[in-house]
């Protein structure tokens, strides 16, 4: 982690959980596209139905929840405080 | 028009007669297909104030336009009847081949009314119809019924059958066909009410052809391309079951009885490690090529079961009664699927009698057999005297509204329900426009009719965003579920549209022939929508059906009060064009071009009348 930035606390839901072994991870980064880029970068596993690696960005099936609020704003600022999920962007049933 | 026969056929089990009908082109312009076709029907078949377990109930099967044409996910058959649980519209839809089965007998809907006059098999044989002595399959459970009339009539023949539940009038018994559940409102209950065990479905006809096959064979290529993309990867890859670690981790994962919305184990019976622990192979309906049916098998010392299991299953038979035992949801759950019966309604009412329990309030029945949160084995026997109706199961079977009624005590106050319905996994106290999706819902507590969660689970609205930008948003996607479920398209496919309603309508417009623009899809949805409403005032509707349980009102931790879900259900009938009252004006018929649909029998009260 580059020195200088701060350290993100990230909890993650579903296949990013089951891809990274991880239910939650810590990466350097003040809004969540460096989030997203850190994340990619220490876990190779989530580049492709995660991470988009063209642009670096979350791709269409997930979302991230900063302090409650869902976002895929990727200038969206974040904090050592904040608390970040990392989930799917599908909820719900069919019947 | 195209893709549709453009007739329906009417079965009147007391008599052992069928009668073909006609549907008009304005029928399937104005309501789709589908669900919206099936409350068309139901309107006009089920008069006011009929008991729903009553000969007079009619029991509806409804196709669509786009089954058989490629499209997929498109193999979804809605199932229609007034509900024995809200006395209200019991809409609900079931995938796989009985959908083309039926669309292949030559017509777009079957209509069962009356009663027979002993157990029966109901064999609709390309519009011929056989009724059939059932009594020996009295005691199977769906899927061996169907095995033993397949083997019987021959395996061009689709089932859709009943279990015990449904034999012995659960009132939240279903209907299984090709190991699908039109799960929810009881329609097993109104099929067993009428006798019937089963109805086998064989069609050999050719499909009616659609309006421009070689734009619809496009359209579908794409479709089916884009059903592999981001928009369904969850469904996929670990299925519905993945919220329920999530929505734990959010506070809204419904917890004893909706007590709480953390569960504390809930990452043991989470999806992801179900997925690592309990999966053993994935599976797709008719025609999908999302496949999102994951199966588990229990690993415990008692035999072992595999079961399907999706996220509302496994909230309500793990957390919803404080159960942390996998095995134990795994082997409830099947439990529920082998009588026929609802998991949400049934594990919603067994989650009231725990409540009753931890509370001191008497049930009948030893205290022995009592289920009690977080204790496995009373929840497994619970299941077990539901589905046969017998001891403390006899009073379950009715419902959590129904038996919190009979057993008094106060309980009513812990009967998790809107109209009769039991909520599904969603905790409304954070979830502004599912709460008013619940409340304002045609048929009961539903996230499936609303989708409003949509709203809460993203960056749609800002949460202090005034109660009309709620209401719309809330509206939206109650038609968008409208248009899906009447096209027969699955759920799972509507992220993979980025302009739902334009997307939608040119499909609709090349299957049909038919013209179609967004806005008269929307359109389509408002009015499939109101017409279940105008159902519903028929049979005696008041503005105070419209609520939640008062546990969801109290405001406590920033939750919602009961004058904020007013404002808000006050705001939906003004975006709906209703009355204070909630009431439909008979202007808004004539804007939505539905007087005269639905006129033709004379009956039109809509609550202002009588
Ligand atoms: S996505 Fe799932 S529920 Fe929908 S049609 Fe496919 S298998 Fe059936």
């Amino acid at each position: 982690m580059s020195t200088g930035t701060t350290a993100v606390r990230v909890e993650l839901f579903g296949s990013p959980q089951l891809l990274t072994g991880r239910r939650q991870v810590e990466v350097p980064g003040r809004t969540l596209r460096e989030v997203a880029g850190a994340l990619a970068h220490e876990f190779p596993a989530l580049a492709g139905s995660v991470i988009d690696p063209a642009t670096g960005w979350l791709t269409g099936g997930y979302i991230f929840v900063v302090d409650g609020r869902f976002t895929r704003d990727p200038s969206y600022p974040v904090g050592p405080g904040s608390t970040v999920l990392l989930v799917s962007a599908q909820a719900g049933g069919v019947s | 028009m195209n893709a549709v026969h453009g007739r329906y056929l009417q079965i009147d089990l007391s008599s052992g007669t069928a009668t073909a009908r006609q549907l008009t082109e304005a029928v399937f312009a104005r309501l789709l297909g589908g669900v919206g076709l099936a409350s068309y029907l139901l309107y006009r078949f089920c008069p006011p104030g009929a008991d729903p377990l009553e000969p007079e109930n009619p029991l509806i099967f409804a196709s669509s336009p786009f089954i058989g044409t490629g499209i997929t996910t498109a193999s979804k058959i809605a199932v229609v009847a007034k509900s024995p649980q809200t006395g209200m519209i019991g809409d609900s839809l079931s995938s796989s081949y009985l959908a083309l089965a039926l669309k292949r007998t030559g017509y777009d809907a079957l209509v069962v009314t009356g009663q027979a006059p002993s157990w029966t098999v109901l064999a609709v044989d390309d519009g011929e119809i056989r009724l059939l002595p059932a009594g020996e399959l009295l005691g199977l459970d769906p899927a061996a019924t169907a095995h033993a009339i397949r083997a019987e009539l021959g395996s061009g023949f689709r089932v859709a059958a009943i279990g015990v539940a449904g034999e012995c009038g659960v009132r939240y018994a279903s209907i299984s066909n090709d190991g699908r559940l039109a799960g929810r409102t009881g329609s097993g209950a109104v099929m067993g009410s009428k006798r019937l065990k089963a109805i086998a479905v064989r069609g050999t006809q050719r499909l009616p052809v659609v309006a421009d096959p070689r734009g619809v064979v496009r359209a579908a290529r794409e479709l089916a391309e884009r059903s592999l993309g981001p928009g369904t990867a969850k469904y996929r890859e670990l299925g519905t079951a993945a919220n329920l670690a999530f929505f734990s981790r959010l506070g809204v994962l419904p917890t004893r009885n909706f007590q709480a919305g953390t569960f504390e184990a809930a990452e043991a019976i989470s999806g992801e490690r179900l997925f690592l622990e309990h999966r053993t192979d994935k599976h797709g309906c008719a025609a999908c090529t999302i496949g999102c049916e994951h199966h588990y098998r229990t690993r415990d010392a008692s035999e072992a079961v595999e079961v399907r299991l999706e996220y509302e299953s496994l909230f309500a038979l793990g957390s919803l009664c404080g159960i942390s035992d996998p095995n134990a949801v795994l082997r409830a759950a099947a439990l529920c699927d082998r009588y026929g019966m609802d998991a949400i309604s049934t594990g919603s009412t067994i989650a009231w009698a725990m409540e009753c329990v931890e509370r001191g309030v008497r049930l009948p029945g030893s205290p022995d057999e009592w289920p009690r949160f977080g204790d496995a084995g009373s929840l497994v026997r619970a299941v077990q005297t539901i589905g046969e109706r017998r001891g403390l199961g006899d009073l379950l079977a009715e419902g959590s509204r129904r038996a919190a009624e009979i057993v008094g005590q106060g309980s009513v106050e812990w009967a998790m329900h809107v109209k009769g319905l039991e909520l599904p996994g969603y905790d409304p106290r954070k979830l502004k426009a599912m709460a008013l999706g619940f409340a304002v819902s045609t048929r009961g507590a539903c996230h499936n009719r609303s989708s409003a969660y949509e709203v809460d689970f993203s960056d749609q609205l800002d949460p202090h965003a005034e109660a009309l930008a709620w209401a719309s948003a809330a509206a939206s996607s109650e038609d968008r579920a409208a248009v899906l479920d009447s096209l027969t398209v699955c759920k799972f496919l509507r992220h993979c549209f980025s302009d739902f309603f334009a997307e939608a309508a040119e499909l609709f417009a090349l299957v049909t022939g038919l013209p179609m623009t967004a806005v008269g899809l929307r359109l389509a949805g408002e009015r499939i929508n109101t017409v279940k409403k105008l159902f519903n005032l028929d049979q005696g509707w008041t503005r105070a059906d419209d609520t939640l349980p008062p546990r969801l009102l109290s405001g406590e931790a920033g939750g919602l009060t009961a004058a904020e879900l007013d404002r808000l259900i006050q705001a939906y009938y003004c975006v709906r064009g209703w009355d204070e009252q909630g009431r439909v004006p008979p202007g808004r018929l004539r804007e939505l071009e539905l007087a005269e649909l639905l006129s033709q029998d004379g009956r039109m009260m809509y609550g202002y009348a009588g």
